[in-house]
């Protein structure tokens, strides 16, 4: 019986280094994922922050240095699906939400005007985005017709 | 065809219902003839299932766009090998081919059942029957793969460029007979806790099942790893991405699982924790599936979101309660009268190390469901990225690999000193060793010192026990040794097909190690006949080619690698254009070597081809990750390979009519 106190402790033990370790690593990891609306709200106490902000590429707003790998863009926000339609297009005439810069990174293959984006980085003082990474995902045209 | 694959699904769902009641109402009444004619359904169901498959590929190959399916995941340009690896491009084909692997194992369990395991086998097949009611109503309802266009396109959309690749076409089948095959020892498990038939035979019945899961999981994994290396360039194999995870926990469970049934088959201990873990295993391929189709955490994955997600949800809490209250309900009769009794025993060894597993795998769910969490309690999301798993689950490996070093050489119960030093005085001082010859090479890593220490002391393990049943069977039956290595592994395949896929372990981290910390990365613009240099490479842009086909344009940049002023290979990273989709992708090339993987990405061009840019990676020992999960394939199939003594233990198990006691006191080291 008193071995099974022993064996509890050092179970419990594990379990709490375990728990530990879960903690202290989202207190040091973590980043806000926000759309562009969101930062918007948001935008005072954000800025330095490490953040992920989605969002979809203002048509006509790319400029792509493929000597200097540097990318340029301005993001604005995803249109509510529910809305109507799963694939509203973006006006080029939608107001500017943020401009992204990302330096150092190749263009991703499926980056295109009107996809839509998640932006890695952080915002400056001026509210731009200086981006690490730009990650592109699903481009709506293989989004099914609609869920019934 | 499509009228025909309609029929056969809404016939399969019919045998499916048919199946479980015939089998509840055979098992109860004892009437042996409509559990065999439960079983029939069930050969049945999978035949129509089979049938819908056969038209849906003779859709995608005939390019027939009048199918929506066809329509939006293939064209007619799209090379034939890709229009049948379009099976599986799009969801309704996906859950096709998941609902084809689940009827295909049912019948098999059904046949492998048909004589053995009077008492659990109909339960089990009636789970079986429930979950493939599940699935072959979404086909019926939800989300089919045999609905009509308004207008027939005269092209169809074709098949996303990403996954126009051979590792795409490998990585979901493997996955999905890795996920799909878990219901099976998840059934037997369930149809324990209904008849209560609470023994080991639940276990020995579906052993090989939950190896051949395990085998597919990790194949699964690996390949996808291998397909994000190759094809998306970034130079990286593993992201943390949701989708990567949802194939990564139940790996971590069924690894668990695996490994806590020997105490239960050597000790009859940890019943609940063996019964929760194959549910738990059957629920995350639940959860994998509702994540990535419902939206609900945003991956970068390329999957359709679609309203499949509450559908998935509901059934997962349905199982989830459902289980959960039969463990409660057998609560009293699963309690285990035996007691751990040491620290250095195997069990106790074995217990840590499914602690540790399921740690890993209960961050990897924390930190995949974070921002879900964090924007119902704070209103706010928050994601963690990359940094929080490797922080985790970076210290847990090492407590595993140690672990794993142990767990095989202590005996169970408990081991006296003497032995300790025995068994492990070798393996300590040929860790200790690496880890100063680590730290004098220049290596200050602590981190990775460790790494390298535990990964030694393991393998010398290992070799400790080659060593020494080589030596017996040397000394006992005059073999010459490498005779005596064959028979070894030969006659005791279950514990030396394990001994192999641990090395495999040890190889793939020790990859995954130097992978993670020393690699390097240079970006460079050149014009046609400039050099650059990474690592002890040089790297000449000798110009670019161009070549245009109907599916695609593609713009091949041609280097020299040179190693001391010695040409050593000549690499072709290329842009391609999907002319289908208007969509530019990348093709990576690849010098792998054993020491470290040269890794070049055509990142950009200037329009006359002139001059380019070039991502580059200098990998070290990536190499060993791929050779690793070799070996881990190559211990799996040793360890399920027909073995006369094991096909013995299941008919004596399975003909012990009460729970079995305590098995005989096996050596120290016994298998």
């Amino acid at each position: 019986m008193r071995f099974r106190l022993r064996f509890v402790i050092g179970t419990a033990l594990i379990v709490g280094a375990i728990v530990y370790l879960i903690t202290t690593a989202i207190r040091n990891t973590s980043e806000y994922y926000l759309t562009v609306d969101e930062v918007g709200a948001r935008q005072s106490e954000l800025a330095g922050e490490p953040l992920r902000v989605a969002g979809r590429v203002r048509p006509g707003s790319i400029a792509w240095d493929p000597n200097t790998l540097t990318l340029k863009f301005a993001i604005v926000p995803i249109p509510d699906p529910n809305a109507g339609g799963a694939v509203k297009p973006v006006a080029a005439t939608d107001p500017v939400a943020y401009a992204v810069t990302c330096a150092g990174e190749p263009k991703p293959d499926m980056f295109a005007d009107g996809r839509d984006v998640i932006v890695e980085g952080k915002l400056d003082s001026s509210g731009h985005i200086i981006a690490t990474q730009v990650l592109t995902s699903c481009p709506s045209k293989y989004k099914p017709a609609q869920a019934k | 065809m499509p009228d025909l694959g309609r029929l056969a699904l809404a016939i399969a769902l019919m045998l499916a219902i048919y199946s479980i009641g015939a089998n509840v109402f055979g098992a109860r009444r004892a009437r042996p003839e409509f559990v065999a004619s439960a079983r029939h359904a069930i050969w049945a169901m999978c035949a129509m299932v089979t049938i819908a498959v056969v038209a849906l590929w003779t859709g995608l190959l005939s390019s027939d766009f009048s199918l929506e399916y066809v329509a939006s995941y293939s064209s007619t340009t799209l090379p034939t090998a890709y229009k049948f690896t379009a099976l599986w491009g799009g969801q309704q084909g996906s859950l096709l081919l998941w609902t084809w692997l689940l009827t295909i194992f049912t019948s098999a369990a059904a046949f492998q059942n048909r004589r053995r395991n009077p008492a659990l086998a109909p339960y089990a097949m009636a789970v079986l029957a429930g979950v493939a009611i599940f699935f072959l109503g979404m086909l019926n309802f939800v989300t089919r793969p045999f609905d009509l266009m308004a207008v027939i396109p005269a092209q169809g959309t074709d098949l996303n460029p990403l996954l126009q690749n051979y590792w795409m076409a490998i990585h979901p089948p493997s996955l999905y007979t890795g996920y799909v095959s878990a219901t099976v020892p998840f059934a037997f498990g369930a149809a324990a806790l209904i008849t209560g038939k609470l023994d080991d035979g639940w276990i020995r019945s579906t052993r090989r099942w939950a190896i051949f899961s395990w085998f597919f999981l990790t194949l699964g994994n690996l390949f996808g790893a291998r397909w994000a290396y190759e094809v998306l360039g970034w130079g990286g194999y593993w992201a943390w991405d949701p989708v990567e995870n949802a194939a990564f926990m139940p790996w971590l469970v069924m690894t668990a699982y695996l490994h806590s049934v020997m105490i239960q088959e050597r000790k009859d201990m940890l019943k609940v924790w063996n019964l929760a873990l194959v549910g738990l295993a059957f629920g995350l391929t639940l959860f994998g599936t509702f994540i990535t189709r419902s939206g609900v955490i945003s991956s970068v994955h390329s999957f359709t979101q679609s309203g499949l997600g509450p559908y998935f949800l509901s059934f997962l809490i349905t199982v989830a309660v459902a289980y959960t209250g039969l463990l409660i309900f057998r609560a009293k009769e699963l309690r285990s009268p035996a007691e751990f009794e040491s620290y250095l025993s195997r069990e106790a060894a074995f217990l840590f190390n499914n602690l540790i597993l399921i740690g890993i795998a209960f961050a990897v769910f924390w930190g995949t469901i974070f921002p879900v969490l964090s924007e119902a309690v704070r209103g706010v999301k928050i994601t963690v990225g990359p940094p929080f798993f490797n922080r985790v689950a970076g210290p847990l490996a090492l407590g595993l690999i140690f672990l794993m070093g142990v767990g095989p050489l202590i005996a169970w119960r408990r081991t006296t000193a003497s032995n300790l030093v025995k068994s492990f005085a070798a393996p300590a001082i040929v860790g200790v060793t690496t880890g100063v010859v680590a730290l004098a090479a220049g290596l200050r890593a602590w981190y990775v010192l460790t790494a390298f220490s535990l990964a030694a002391f393991v393998l010398g393990t290992i070799a400790v026990e080659f060593r020494r049943g080589v030596g017996a069977r040397r000394h006992m039956l005059a073999e010459p040794a490498p005779t005596a290595l064959v028979n070894l592994i030969a006659k005791n395949n279950r514990r030396y097909g394990g001994y192999i896929i641990h090395v495999g372990v040890i190889v793939a981290f020790v990859g995954i190690i130097g992978s993670s910390f020393f690699k390097t990365e240079v970006k460079k613009s050149v014009r046609v006949g400039q050099s650059f240099s990474i690592g002890a490479y040089q790297l000449r842009y000798l110009g670019l080619s161009e070549h245009d086909t109907s599916h695609m344009e593609t713009a091949t940049a041609r280097l020299e690698v040179s190693r001391g002023g010695r040409e050593v290979a000549e690499l072709a990273p290329a842009k391609l254009f999907y002319k289908r989709e208007q969509q530019p992708a990348t093709r990576v090339a690849i010098r792998s070597t054993p020491v470290a993987d040269l890794y070049v990405v055509l990142a950009g061009l200037d329009d006359d081809g002139n001059q380019a840019t070039f991502e580059v990676f200098l990998t070290p020992l990536v190499f060993w990750l791929w050779a690793g999960g070799l070996l881990m394939a190559i211990g799996t199939v040793v360890v399920m390979w027909p073995n006369v003594r094991e096909r013995a233990a299941i008919a004596a198990a399975v003909a012990r009519a009460a729970p079995s006691a305590l098995e005989g006191e096996p050596a120290p080291g016994g298998e």
